[in-house]
């Protein structure tokens, strides 16, 4: 069953006066997510990541295109879309006076909670998204993670059942980017939650998404689960050897072998079918004296697929 | 949506401007200083041209109403300028909020806020310069206070939508303009002294009426034959006006992107 299915969406912004400028920030994308599912959306700075996202989240009215959110027409059922969805910036901004507790609580009463219903939901949210020592503090005080922390606790106040995340972790520190990633993963997990995020992280892509969607230039450029979307771009796979001597320089002649390079005392292979390069390569290397210390083989990064259509 | 969730998002907002007031000491400054000084000047200067009770009773009574508008008003427009300036619009507009919570929820804080500088103006208008706000009696004093609340509703709303619609650039020309429109209404003069395409302009604008009925208790002639029955029509057209000119406002911001530039 589908949470998301979007047809042929486009969406053009005009400015400037007296000459109009226009930017095509949507041109006919479509797209379809799983309920249940994390569905990543990556690109480059002014993809349209942030459009599609905001459209989807009714802030956003389309230009053309059709668009189906839970079962109801995006722009014609969106008041009643609003109380089933939410999302989290990673730029969060929200009145600097107020503090943590009030400022969950006042969505909380835009959502239609009250009395005891309310204080156990902010309750649990501020314990959920580990802001108890900070419930009385100004919003104004808080550092970046913290802010952010405060929005995915907004983001859940109307326990939505579709949650969109615009780059959560955006300027986050390592520790902290490890514990959003995992109370993502947590929220799909126990609550059934469908997730749509945009991020710049490949990392956090190949981690949480099920599927994901490379769009460039307004379009969809790619789709498919992170393994699928390797295999579409025909990378090929990566044979990392750690070898003595370090440096072999007619690896790369080797038959089957696209480039190597050396990475931190590793020599990283890419070939077109580890499988049947990898045995060639270690009789080739025993021939010839080199002793293997380590062998891996592995897919390559997800990375290297956005790059390799960012071109 | 049920009456008691249409009363909750209302009260969230209320709850949030009135936070938001308390933590500010500015918004005290705003909140006493320019009244304070405005019938202190208009007092004096009454004192000073040696005007009859009943004039000086008139002109105050222009000052003290231009104090509830302007302090109820800029509340009501809070219901966006504060998220327009700490740029968390695009939360606000993701909630499902309508602009009648918004705007209902900001109005009553600026009806509190603007009854507390009244009961100030009225006790140093009193002290100060023998003026009785109660002398027309509680009903002409209640009507009096709900023409200026709602005059402060309509061009609250109105710079609402002006800002939705030109972005927080336009906010200067909105006071401005709004402030021309409360001029015009005869605050410290009969319209009956201005040119007659300004009175006309001065008759469509509905604190004119509210200032007329309430000034007939002070001795002064009525300008027209039904001032309260025309005043609450005219805030009632120009409410629904203000209404739908914000939700198209906010409507056309989705078409244009201007509510995620707003909050960026």
């Amino acid at each position: 069953m589908l949470a998301i299915d979007a047809r042929d969406v486009e969406k053009t912004f005009r400015s400037g006066w007296p000459r109009r400028r226009e930017t095509h920030a949507l041109r006919g994308v479509s797209l379809a997510v799983e309920r249940g599912s994390i569905f990543g959306l990556l690109g480059p700075n002014g993809a349209g990541k942030t459009t599609l996202l905001s459209i989807l989240a009714t802030l956003l009215t389309p230009d053309r295109g059709t668009i189906t959110v839970l079962g109801h027409d995006i722009v014609r059922d969106a008041a009643l879309l609003r109380r089933r969805l939410n999302m989290a910036s990673g730029r969060p901004s929200f009145l600097w006076s107020l503090r943590v507790g009030e400022i969950v609580a006042f969505y909380g009463r835009l959502y239609g909670l009250s009395g005891r219903a309310l204080r156990a939901r902010v309750d649990g949210l501020i314990e959920i998204c580990e802001l108890g020592p900070y419930r009385r503090v100004p919003y104004s005080d808080l550092s970046t993670g913290l802010k952010q922390r405060v929005a995915l606790a907004k983001s859940l106040v109307n326990d939505p059942e579709l949650l969109f995340l615009d780059e959560p972790t955006l300027g986050l520190d390592p520790d902290v980017s490890v514990r959003v990633r995992a109370h993502i993963a947590r929220l799909r997990r126990e609550q059934g939650i469908t997730i749509v995020l945009t991020t710049h992280y490949m990392r956090e892509a190949d981690e949480l998404c099920d599927e994901i969607a490379f769009i460039k230039g307004g379009q969809i450029l790619a789709r498919g689960t992170p393994g699928e979307l390797k295999r579409q771009i025909r990378l090929g796979e990566v044979i990392a050897l750690r070898l003595d001597p370090a440096r072999v320089p007619w690896l790369a002649e080797t038959p089957g072998v696209l480039r190597c390079v050396e990475v931190d005392g590793w020599v990283e292979c890419t070939v077109d079918e580890a499988e049947k390069r990898l045995p060639d390569i270690l009789r080739a290397l025993h021939a010839d004296g080199v002793v293997i210390r380590n062998v891996q083989v592995r897919e390559p990064e997800l990375e290297e697929v956005f790059v390799e259509l960012a071109k | 949506m049920s009456w008691r969730n249409e009363l909750l998002a209302v009260w969230a907002v209320t709850l949030r401007n009135a936070l938001m007031g308390a933590r500010n000491v500015f918004f005290f400054f705003e909140l006493l200083f320019w009244p304070i000084v405005g019938v202190l000047s208009i007092g004096l200067m009454s004192r000073f041209l040696e005007l009859t009770e009943a004039q000086a009773s008139f002109v105050l009574v222009g000052t003290i109403a231009l104090s509830i508008v302007n302090v109820c008003q800029l509340e009501v427009a809070y219901a966006v300028l504060l998220d327009v300036w700490s740029k968390s619009l695009k939360h606000q507009f993701l909630a499902p909020i309508g602009i009648r919570h918004l705007t209902l929820g900001s109005w009553v804080v600026g009806m509190v806020r603007s009854l507390a500088v009244f009961v100030l103006l009225a006790a140093l208008g009193r002290w100060a310069f023998g003026f009785h706000v109660l002398q027309p009696g509680w009903v002409a004093l209640l009507t009096f206070l709900l023409g200026c609340f709602l005059t402060a509703w309509v061009v609250g709303v109105a710079v609402c939508a002006l800002i939705t619609l030109f972005g927080n650039r336009a906010e200067a020309f909105a006071w401005a303009s709004v402030n021309l429109v409360l001029v015009l209404a005869g605050i410290y003069y009969p319209i009956s002294v201005l040119p007659d395409f300004i009175a006309a302009i001065a008759k469509a604008i509905p604190l004119t009426y509210f200032l007329d009925a309430y000034r007939s208790h002070y001795g002064f002639e009525s300008e027209f034959g039904a001032p309260i029955a025309t005043g609450l029509a005219l805030s009632l057209l120009y409410a629904a006006l203000a209404h739908w000119a914000f939700l198209a406002a906010i409507q056309r911001a989705r078409r244009t992107g201007l509510l995620l530039k707003m909050s960026e």
